[in-house]
């Protein structure tokens, strides 16, 4: 965790990064000029109270949203000022999302929608690649299943699966427990601690639960669009006494 | 649950417009042949009421039936796609039954207002169906207008009546089993045609094709040149309403068979397949119009060249008979279009989220667009494969009884055209829809 510009071995860093909602006096400053930088193998939990700008911070970093003004580098590449087209090309090569909401396709077998970002791009999935995803996320036995046909838990342990399927630079995680009861986020979550310390992956994940921001190596903590601190070697009660003072100082923005 | 009916229908105009709109326009056209029957009841000749009761009744009543059919199968696709919601709704709390009133409710609601204003347009439409036919020497000048209130709300609460039906139907299979499968279930479904589907599909198939042998054994030797057209002019359209309702296992059978070959085209292809096999039920709706249209339009109209071609002496009624014919035909084709277009709006806007799910996978928005268009492209062809084969119901039987043999001696190139005309109207209405949905952000379709 660093402040300052990027280097060749970071995985993610925006630079300035502000985002704005709407024009004139009704303008939302979702993001204000943030600057974060994510080490390539790193786990880092991205916290704050609602309406801190978590999601939108995910949402510029993954591509989906264009930024206002600033700069966000992905694997050594500037994507902020890319065209639509260009920005999803890149997303489904080097980026891999996990959302609360499993977002599976709901037509497509597990192993179908694991090997479908591989399709999107034009390949056809290596079926032992898809098989071993498919067993390190415990479902080897589900390949052939569909979403309707498998436990919230499962699902995201497929969408898990499927975001690491490119090998992205990135593994960006939106509130990925925010659905699932504590056994199956439990699992999850080690899924993912497990995909840094073992296949190096990088991994940026928003969530409000202190519990989950424990597994990361560090949390960022925003406030109001800006980074308002942040924390290595996290534990859950470190997590959440510094949560309840960002919310005074999130209310007490308000009162002001 | 009047009140939630109301909020509900409010909230989700967009979707309600298609169902409004198919029950305004059955309303006119039923209730514009339905004022001529009355108006046969006034003082007017033998012949003329003969003539006025025979347009009423007999076209009025099968475009009635299709239109029954499009309105029944409109709201079929606006139901099941509220699965989620309706899960949602019995996870809170709302039992079954008030599950199904709740849609009874709103379909009520829609499908009522659209058979007010229908019937409205309805009372200016019959006037000038009435009209073409005096201009057209088919009843006399000085027969009146005595089309009102009795034919336009008999009518009107046809279509209302039928609309509730299908309601209640679709509303049982999506509230039957407990709440937590609905949830889940709600995004796929694999399930099965009900028996009673089924025999309400094979019955007029049946019955379809018996009038078929009827005409070539039967009444090909009739004294009554026009005997024959009776017994298979109504044929194809028989067996293309009851093809169309087996069309969810016409339509994952033909894909199946043609999955593999989808699979070459990539992932636009990939999806489209497991789309089409998975979820046949929702697509299958856009399948059943494309059969109807083909198996109508290329029925009745080369029937009406048989006819032409092998009349021998001109008889008085030629013209209404072709007027007759020219008019279902053209019912069909407007009715059939409509539903397209309908179903693929109202499928496209229930899967605008999965759309944008795809795109935040990295799917282009051309790739997600061109995936609905290879299912159109599917569809289309079943349609216009399955709706070919229903007319040969009328075509085969008609062209025997009038001594042209098996294959009709002319207007060979119309059942290309029609074809063609379905692909198009298919890909077409598919092609608008899949447009408007992917062209706004991704954040919004996923909000959607």
């Amino acid at each position: 965790m660093q402040q300052q510009s990027p280097r060749p071995a970071d995985a993610l860093a925006v630079r300035g990064l502000t985002r704005t909602y709407g024009t004139g006096p009704n303008a939302v400053r979702a993001l204000d000029a943030i600057d974060l930088a994510f080490a390539e193998g790193s786990f880092t939990a991205v916290m704050g109270p609602s309406g801190s700008g978590k999601s939108t911070f995910l949402n510029c970093a993954a591509g989906v949203e264009q930024p206002t003004s600033g700069d966000v580098v992905v694997a050594g590449q500037d994507i902020s000022g890319w065209s639509e087209a260009r920005r999803t090309a890149f997303r489904r090569r080097h980026v891999g999302i996990v959302f609360q909401g499993f977002h599976l396709v709901p037509y497509l077998t597990a192993a179908q929608n694991v090997g479908l970002p591989l399709r999107l791009e034009g390949r056809r999935p290596d079926r032992q690649h898809v098989a071993r995803l498919l067993a390190r996320v415990g479902l080897a036995d589900r390949a052939g299943h569909l979403p309707g046909e498998l436990s919230g838990g499962q699902q995201q342990r497929v969408a898990v699966a499927r975001a690491l399927v490119a090998v992205p630079a990135v593994l960006l995680a939106d509130e990925p427990t925010g659905a699932l009861d504590t056994s199956s986020a439990r699992d999850v979550l080690r899924l993912l601690r497990s995909s840094v310390d073992e296949l190096g992956q990088t991994v940026v994940m928003v969530t409000h639960d202190p519990v989950a921001a424990a597994y990361a190596d560090s949390v960022v903590f925003l406030v109001d669009g800006r980074v308002a601190g942040w924390m290595s070697r996290p534990t859950a009660e470190a997590v959440a006494g510094q949560l309840a003072r960002l919310d005074d100082l999130a209310g007490a923005a308000v009162a002001s | 649950m009047t009140g939630l009916a109301l909020r509900s229908v409010r909230h989700r105009l967009a979707s309600f417009t298609a169902t409004f709109l198919s029950a305004l326009l059955g309303t006119v056209l039923i209730g514009s042949f339905a004022t001529l029957v009355e108006t046969a009841n006034g003082p007017v000749s033998v012949a003329d009421r003969e003539t006025l009761v025979v347009m009423g009744a007999v076209v009025g009543g099968w475009g009635g039936l299709i239109v029954l059919f499009s309105v029944a199968s409109t709201l079929a696709v606006a139901v099941r796609q509220r699965a989620a919601e309706i899960a949602l709704l019995r996870a809170v709390g709302t039992t079954p039954r008030q599950a199904r009133r709740l849609l009874r409710s709103e379909a009520l609601v829609v499908t009522a207002a659209g058979a007010a204003v229908g019937a409205l347009v309805a009372l200016g439409t019959g006037r000038a169906l009435l009209a073409l036919l005096r201009s057209g020497g088919l009843v006399d000048a000085s027969v009146r207008y005595a089309g009102g209130p009795p034919s336009l709300a008999a009518s009107a609460a046809g279509v209302v009546l039928v609309s509730l039906a299908a309601a209640s139907v679709t509303g049982r299979r999506s509230t039957s089993g407990p709440a937590t499968t609905a949830l889940r279930d709600a995004a796929s479904n694999r399930s099965r045609l009900r028996w009673w589907r089924v025999v309400l599909g094979l019955v007029p198939v049946g019955y379809g094709v018996a009038l078929g042998v009827v005409t070539v054994t039967v009444t090909a030797d009739s004294t009554d040149q026009y005997a024959a057209m009776a017994t298979s002019g109504s044929s194809s359209i028989l067996v293309g309403v009851g093809l169309a309702t087996l069309s969810p296992v016409l339509l994952r059978w033909s894909a199946l068979l043609v999955r593999p070959a989808l699979q070459g085209l990539g992932a636009t292809g990939h999806l489209a397949a497991h789309n089409l096999t998975r979820r046949s039920h929702t697509l299958s709706a856009a399948l059943a119009p494309v059969v109807v249209f083909t198996a109508g339009t290329i029925g009745t109209l080369m029937l009406v060249g048989i006819d032409a071609r092998t009349l021998a002496v001109p008889v008085a009624d030629g013209d209404t008979i072709t007027l007759l014919n020219t008019v279902v035909t053209g019912m069909i084709a407007l009715f059939a279009a409509i539903m397209v277009v309908n179903t693929f709006a109202a499928a496209l806007a229930a899967r605008r989220g999965e759309l944008a799910r795809l795109r935040l996978l990295g799917a282009t928005p051309r790739q997600a667009r061109t995936a609905v268009l290879v299912e159109a492209a599917v569809v289309a062809a079943v349609g216009v494969v399955v709706g070919g084969a229903a007319s040969l119901a009328t075509v085969v039987p008609f062209a025997v009884a009038r001594d042209e043999g098996v294959v009709p001696d002319g207007q060979l190139w119309l059942p290309p055209l029609l074809a063609a005309a379905a692909v198009a109207l298919t890909l077409g209405s598919a092609a608008a829809a899949a447009r408007r949905v992917t062209s706004t952000g991704i954040r919004a379709g996923l909000a959607a």
